[in-house]
């Protein structure tokens, strides 16, 4: 009798947790499915509501202030609002690239009023990936636009980012995701990711500057470079992509197509001249930094692949120009290249500053690129620019 | 009183047995919000959400003491049991003890005497009178009490319980409030339990009967319905449910062998944990057999916040750790959490001094972006939502009492100056100022709403210091990257000021509160 009762109080007691167990688990099981369903739509809710309130602040603040940075480069905006006078410039447009624009771009504003100058171009860099910072940059954007220049933004897929759930199809291990990944990103492994890009970029509306997949033929920088893929796929993956915009009616991006100029292969990697806007070549004077890097003149980084570059017929865009100190006299490397680089080299038609203090794309140790503090290197920016007007 | 009032709430009303497969519902529920938590947690604590680091380790631990509260609350509706009802054998000596002090008005016990008279079970019904009016020994004789004339003693309440119990010699002393109005049957739900040698008192359900008659007296109701149903009978499943001064029934052995009844401004509370440090077992029956009435006025209830306030950390600091060894180890806990309770005015403030510190220092705790904290966030509350619903179904009187009680989380929040003052009190070890309660109308609100008004003038102030700076001063290149944070915490720092505006309400209202006492409509028959 006595051992009756006992193995039904067991019983009781283990189906009782198994099933309080269970029950447990499902509602939460139930609670973090719909958040992840809803977390999409409630991120894209608080970003809605996040942008609203900044629109209306922009256009209370705009009415109240007298002499905006806007107003200063009113000549500009028959440019940046036109797809057409952005693809067929008429004009040197500068610009600068400043690594501590998180909070605000004052540091953009400083290095223009050192140069006494206002930067009709603002470059801004963003990387692929599942995370709220690797999707359309629409504040940053919109502040550019808001502050009077046309947003430049450098476009990487790294691939490491994603998240492989909410992406069947690619490697679940990041670290299979570079090789072929240019392939994968034609085939359309990819796309609802591109797809939510698009949409926010069309909703943004105002002509952008798109810098996608850079320094392609270099095989030492990016997974995206000849090391992982085949120039074929590159021009395959870009056609894609800028088909994809195309098709979904995003048609205010202007593409910037960027090779390493030392590397060359520019034919092989070129995607055709019915998918390209601009020309963009970076032209950085690494000094002697290090062990495989001398000082070059700009003539020699860029002057050298000129007559190639510009059978492209496409205006040509500096997209990283800047020098380091070591190794050379760095105010005359300026001087050199900015003087008569019209005369010189006519097909360039911006040029925009890399003025990155902690570079560490390149070299194990970070790269200060400033010269916001080089008296000398400011005075002959200076002069230059002038010269150029 | 309108017959449906009456009928509401002068009959007797009892909570539910709870069933085995609601508690394992429940623990289902629980499990949920503890696996919740913990994904929270995992979430919470990264690097890469630390903002200023001081202000970070300050946020996270309220933050987290309120969960660990919440899980201990959890922890306690587990063992939620109703006593099984016993019959009271005939032949138990009772007395009530009920205490008058000067000022308190005569009518009150009237009533009171009478509906003494009426209970059922044979007992002696004693009038502990402090007054020095003749009157009151009238009111007491002529309603069959007995009158004691214990004037000038130290210790308010408890003292004249002591000297009271030294003139008498029942075994058993309901301890009963002025204002509380027993039913007939109170005894008869009481008494049966004594029939156990180690109980040592039964405590019932405390119900109001003046709570619709203003703002802050729904409020303050609120507030304990919870209290008066499931959280005692969980605690009577962990045998330490507490007594309350109001209307509590001790075995005399019990409060004889802790040298009678506690003295200091949480008594009741002071004589529960020494009772208990005597090994003696308490019991809590989830019956209504009386109703009192709870402040109608924002200063008589931030007042009796702050007596008890200052009560309960005198607890906290000196008989917890006396008796620790004593104390089982779910009793510790209990006590614990409950010496804790009012540590939450000085959470409180600290959560509402988050934005101005990031408005006007530009200190920011954590860098969390908002739509992940809610994405973790919310299946904690939502459980947290749904337990507390489901336990409503113990209330005492679910039907009046169920809710979501918003107007019990206001003015708790409202209340947030008077805990603070309580805690500092009772850390520099000193006694509560005199504050006078006006009883008519006066002109200006309650001194306890002047930290509610500098709050809200604090608010109303940064939203315009913040709109100036940003229109005028904020430079360009800042406005559009900066605008979601501050935006943000504006809307952050809205929810303080409205429950901050909800209080100053409160005590707008008592301006102008109905003159009538509550107990002169009261007619049991």
């Amino acid at each position: 009798m006595a051992k009756k009762f006992l193995s039904n109080k067991i019983l009781f007691r283990v189906t009782a947790s198994i099933v309080v167990l269970f029950c447990g688990a499902m509602i939460v099981a139930a609670l973090t499915y719909t958040g992840k369903k809803t977390s999409g739509p409630v991120s894209d809710l608080f970003n809605q509501v996040g942008e609203t309130v900044s629109n209306v602040e922009n256009e209370v603040v705009e009415q109240t202030r007298q002499n905006t940075r806007s107003d200063e480069l009113k000549w500009f905006n028959e440019y940046r609002n036109s797809v057409h006078r952005m693809t067929h410039p008429d004009t040197l447009l500068w610009g600068a690239y400043d690594n501590k624009t998180e909070q605000s771009f004052n540091s953009v504003i400083a290095l223009e009023d050192t140069l006494h100058t206002k930067l009709p171009i603002i470059s801004i860099y963003s990387a692929w990936g599942s995370k709220s910072s690797e999707q359309f940059p629409v504040m940053k954007a919109k502040a550019i636009y808001d502050l009077g220049s046309i947003p430049f933004i450098t476009w990487e897929p790294w691939l490491n980012d994603f998240n492989a759930k909410d992406f069947p199809g690619i490697p679940a291990d990041p670290a299979q995701r570079d090789k072929d990944c240019l392939k994968a990103i034609a085939n359309g492994d990819y796309d609802s990711y591109l797809d939510k890009w698009i949409q926010q970029a069309k909703r943004f509306g105002a002509p952008i500057m798109v810098r996608f997949g850079h320094e392609m033929n270099d095989p030492y920088r990016y997974p995206w470079g000849p090391q992982n893929n085949q120039p074929q796929d590159f021009v395959a993956a870009w056609k894609h992509v800028v088909d994809r915009f195309r098709n979904k009616g995003a048609k205010n991006v202007i593409w910037i197509w960027s090779p390493h100029p030392a590397y060359q292969n520019f034919t092989e990697y070129y995607p055709g001249d019915d998918y390209v806007d601009w020309v963009g070549i970076p032209t950085l004077n690494y000094g002697t930094v290090a062990s495989w890097s001398q000082w070059w003149s700009f003539d020699e980084i860029f002057g050298n692949y000129y007559p190639v570059l510009a059978q492209f017929k496409k205006p040509i865009m500096l997209t990283e120009f800047a020098s380091l100190a070591v190794g050379g006299n760095r105010p005359m490397w300026y001087k050199n290249a900015l003087t008569g680089i019209q005369k010189k080299y006519p097909g360039v038609k911006s040029i925009v500053l890399f003025h990155s203090s902690e570079d560490n794309t390149t070299t194990y140790k970070s790269l200060n690129w400033q010269v916001i503090n080089d008296k000398t290197t400011v005075q002959k920016i200076i002069e230059a620019m002038q010269a150029i007007k | 009183m309108r017959k449906s009032d009456h009928r509401k709430f002068w009959s007797f009303r009892e909570a539910r047995r709870p069933r085995r497969r609601e508690k394992l519902i429940l623990l289902s529920l629980m499990l949920a919000g503890l696996i919740s938590m913990v994904r929270l947690a995992n979430w919470w604590f990264r690097e890469d959400h630390v903002g200023y680091v001081p202000l970070f380790i300050l946020l996270s631990l309220i933050f987290w003491w309120g969960m660990l509260r919440q899980l201990v609350v959890w922890i306690n509706y587990l063992r939620i049991s109703k006593p099984e009802k016993i019959q009271a054998p005939k032949t138990l000596r009772v007395a009530i003890f009920t205490t008058s002090s000067p000022g308190e008005p005569l009518s009150m016990f009237e009533k009171t005497l009478k509906a003494c008279a009426e209970i059922q079970y044979p007992h002696t019904t004693y009038l502990l009178d402090d007054t020095k009016d003749p009157r009151f020994r009238e009111v007491a004789e002529s309603h069959q009490a007995v009158w004691l004339n214990l004037v000038g003693l130290p210790g308010a309440k408890a003292g004249k319980i002591n000297a009271a119990l030294k003139l008498t010699s029942e075994d058993f002393i309901l301890v009963l409030d002025p204002d509380h109005i027993p039913f007939p049957n109170f005894f008869d739900e009481v008494l049966g339990y004594f029939n156990d040698e180690q109980v040592g008192y039964v405590q019932v359900s405390q119900a109001y009967y003046n709570q619709y008659r203003s703002f802050t007296a729904r409020a303050a109701a609120e507030q304990t319905y919870t209290f008066y149903g499931p959280t005692q009978m969980g605690m009577f499943g962990y045998n330490c449910s507490v007594a309350i001064g109001a209307n509590c029934t001790f075995r005399r052995k019990a409060l004889e062998s802790i040298g009678g009844h506690g003295i200091g401004l949480a008594e009741d509370l002071v004589t529960a944990i020494r009772i208990h440090s005597e090994k003696w077992k308490s019991v809590y029956a989830p019956v209504v057999v009386s109703r009192g009435l709870v402040p109608e006025d924002f200063g008589s209830f931030c007042k009796q916040q702050l007596k008890w306030a200052r009560g309960v950390h005198e607890v906290l600091f000196d008989e917890v750790p006396r008796l620790w060894s004593k104390l089982s180890l779910w009793q510790r806990l209990s006590y614990l959490t409950i010496g804790t309770y009012y540590i939450a005015g000085t959470a409180m403030m600290l959560f509402l001094l988050i934005p101005y510190l990031f408005f006007w220092f530009n200190l920011l705790p954590a860098q969390m972006y908002f739509a992940q904290f809610l994405m973790h966030w919310l299946p904690v509350a939502i459980i947290s939502v749904a337990i507390y619903l489901f336990i409503q179904r113990w209330m005492c009187d679910p039907q009046s009492e169920k809710g979501i009680h918003w107007r019990g989380m206001v003015l708790k929040f409202a209340c947030w100056p008077v805990f603070f003052l309580g805690f500092i009190l009772s850390l520099a070890n000193k006694k509560i100022p005199y504050i006078p309660t006006a009883k008519k109308a006066a002109k200006g609100l309650s001194p306890f709403s002047r930290p509610l008004m500098a709050h809200a003038s604090l608010f109303v102030a940064t939203v315009i210091y913040v709109v100036i700076h940003r229109l005028y001063y904020t430079p360009e290149a800042e406005i559009v990257l900066t605008s979601e944070r501050t935006w943000g915490m504006i809307g952050f720092s809205s929810i303080a000021f409205i429950m901050a505006i909800g209080g100053l309400y409160a005590a707008y209202e008592s301006r102008n509160l109905p003159e009538e006492d509550p107990w002169e409509k009261v007619d049991m028959i």
